[in-house]
């Protein structure tokens, strides 16, 4: 195994992490911030990218701008969501919402094959990136770059909006007490919205962009959310960094795993998720749930 | 005496279910069954325990690869199997359960959920012994369970006698004891009940009620297939148990009831069944907390 092959391997694993990251990361906000494991999650993710098919009417070079407007309309939608169906059951015991957010993802998943039928979608990537670059003599897809310069512009994004804005640190305070902001004077139901709106609008743009390396189906939705549940528990739930890191390992044990036992890479994958779950439950950078709890 | 009245015109209808329901009608009522039993073995930890497994695929799965491998290795007649199914699929859900139910709430999900998803990913690719994807099919269950009367009649045996068999250990001071540990584990605790003890001894019953549905499923396809062990599949018994309310004894079964047979009439109009399913479900969600078991007044809530 050369060292070029390595580097190759390694960026592959890399641009595999980025989309799980953005995929992941709002479901860990929003389990932070609304204490709802959401089910439905991959299916936004697999939304997203039939919004962009759908928005860019299959052209290619569309794909700027199209990204921003799917994640605009991840947002509303999840906006929606928030309001309309996840509002009622909060405070209910924790099955009733698992079963409402598993119920759309049964819905959304056939909703969108009787919008945009079953067949699989693609999108090639845009002219200027449809090459592959040369890295020590290997042929490495352009676009990948695109998605990781995504991923760690998405991360920088977030940084910046939860430590150094106003809203950020209200939505790090409703992630360790809902009930004393409220008693602040926080409007805290409208914080919730924004934050689940946030989360949708992230797995949505995650989703469309995969699209131009990846044909997609309804069916993904299931797996994407299982992936999205696997890094978010390896990295911990609620946090924003753990998304970071658990996707990273997630993506080069998929990458590396591949090469020493190519049936199992998936299997290490749930190895670390059970290995992580039984030391440390609460994730590699999530916080040991307080005593109250 | 109403309530004998109402058991026996049940018990009736279900005996005589083979001579009056037409072939297709039959096997959608196997298949509730089988799925009857499965929600009532996930119920037995969810609805006594407050845990709510999302792996019970794994134990299911087992059970049905247990049955596929002897029958066609071994050339283990079907019927000889089931104890078998049902050992392996217990012995899976003691080390899982060893290590999951010190755990709680979210935490358990999960991680009944990651070693379910292991096991699946195992089978799904282990060719040489499980076939992979393409699963374990061909099979025959000889020329009896061949025979779609005889099946249903097994999948009723079974499925009454793992009812019992939760009802009894409902009504027993080990159901008392599971529960005093759901609502107040420190108090349990301090009347010297051990939780690790009786939760994982619930888990290791309900993992052993699951393969013995597994067992049924194998007779019903001919077939095993990685699906068994798929997420989705645990996520199918717990959309059964509250669908027909988790709280009463015959919710699931009643919850599978509806689930199996919505389905076969939904899908012999449209393909768009999860689209169906979805929105029952999320109008159960939000106007009928309690499940269908909830429409007959509330007052049969099990205490």
């Amino acid at each position: 195994m050369d060292l070029s092959f390595v580097v190759l391997q390694f960026l592959t694993g890399l641009a595999y992490a980025s989309s799980l990251f953005l995929l992941a990361v709002g479901l860990s906000l929003i389990f932070g911030a609304l204490g709802i494991v959401n089910f439905a999650h991959g299916s936004f993710y697999m939304l997203g990218a039939y919004l962009l098919y759908w928005v860019v009417r299959g052209d290619p070079e569309g794909l700027w701008w199209g990204l921003v407007v799917v994640a605009a309309l991840g947002f509303v939608i999840g906006a929606a969501t928030e309001r309309l169906l996840l509002r009622p059951v909060y405070g209910r015991p924790e099955h009733y919402q698992i079963l409402l957010t598993y119920a759309l993802l049964l819905v959304i998943e056939d909703g969108v094959k009787l919008l945009f039928g079953s067949a699989y979608k693609s999108l090639g990537p845009p002219a200027a990136l449809a090459y592959p670059v040369w890295i020590a003599g290997a042929p490495f897809p352009a676009y990948y770059f695109v998605q990781i310069a995504l991923a760690l512009a998405v991360a920088g994004a977030l940084w910046f909006f939860l430590q150094r804005t106003r809203s950020g640190a209200l939505v790090r305070a409703a992630t360790q007490d809902r009930e004393m902001l409220e008693a602040l004077g926080v409007n805290v139901p409208r914080l919730l919205t924004v934050v689940f709106a946030m989360g949708i609008a992230l797995a949505a743009l995650g989703g469309a962009a995969t699209l131009p390396m990846q044909t997609v189906s309804p069916g993904i939705a299931v797996e994407a959310v299982i992936s999205a549940f696997i890094v978010v528990v390896v990295g911990g739930l609620g946090s924003v960094w753990g998304a970071l890191l658990g996707a990273f390992l997630i993506g080069e044990i998929q990458a590396f795993g591949v090469l020493v036992l190519p049936e199992f890479s998936i299997a290490f994958v749930y190895l670390l998720m059970v290995v992580v779950l039984l030391v440390r439950p609460w994730g590699l950078l999530g916080r040991p749930p307080a005593v109250r709890t | 005496m109403k309530t004998n009245a109402w058991i026996l015109a049940v018990l009736a209808l279900l005996l005589s279910a083979p001579w009056w329901l037409p072939d297709y009608g039959l096997e959608v009522a196997i298949q509730a069954l089988i799925l009857a039993l499965f929600a009532t073995a996930f119920n037995l930890v969810f609805a006594e325990t407050g845990l709510l497994s999302f792996g019970h695929a794994a134990f299911f799965g087992a059970g049905a690869y247990t049955v596929a491998l002897l029958m066609q290795r071994a050339g283990w007649p079907y019927l000889l199997t089931l104890p078998a199914a049902v050992l392996v699929a217990g012995l899976l859900a003691l080390v899982i359960g060893f290590f999951s139910v010190r755990t709680s709430r979210i935490y358990f999900t999960m991680l009944t959920l990651a070693f379910a998803q292991l096991v699946w990913a195992v089978v799904h690719k282990w060719y040489a012994f499980t076939g992979g994807d393409n699963g374990i099919t061909g099979l025959h269950p000889g020329a009896l369970w061949g025979d779609a009367r005889a099946l249903y009649y097994l999948a009723l045996l079974l499925f009454a006698l793992g009812f019992y068999l939760v009802r009894a250990l409902h009504n027993s001071p080990f159901g008392y004891a599971l529960r005093a540990i759901r609502d107040n584990p420190a108090r349990a605790e301090a009347v010297g009940l051990s939780p690790f003890g009786y939760l994982l001894a619930a888990f290791t019953l309900s993992g052993a009620l699951a393969g013995a549905a597994g067992f049924l499923q194998v007779a019903w396809q001919r077939s095993a297939f990685p699906d068994f062990l798929y997420w989705t599949k645990s996520a199918e018994a717990i959309i059964a148990a509250i669908l027909g309310g988790a709280q009463a004894l015959f919710g699931p079964a009643l919850g599978s009831l509806v689930f199996v047979e919505l389905g076969a009439f939904v899908q012999s109009r449209t393909e768009y069944w999860p689209l169906v399913l979805g929105l029952v479900l999320l109008a159960l969600v939000l106007f009928l907390p309690q499940g269908l078991a909830g429409l007959g007044g509330g007052g049969r809530a099990r205490g």
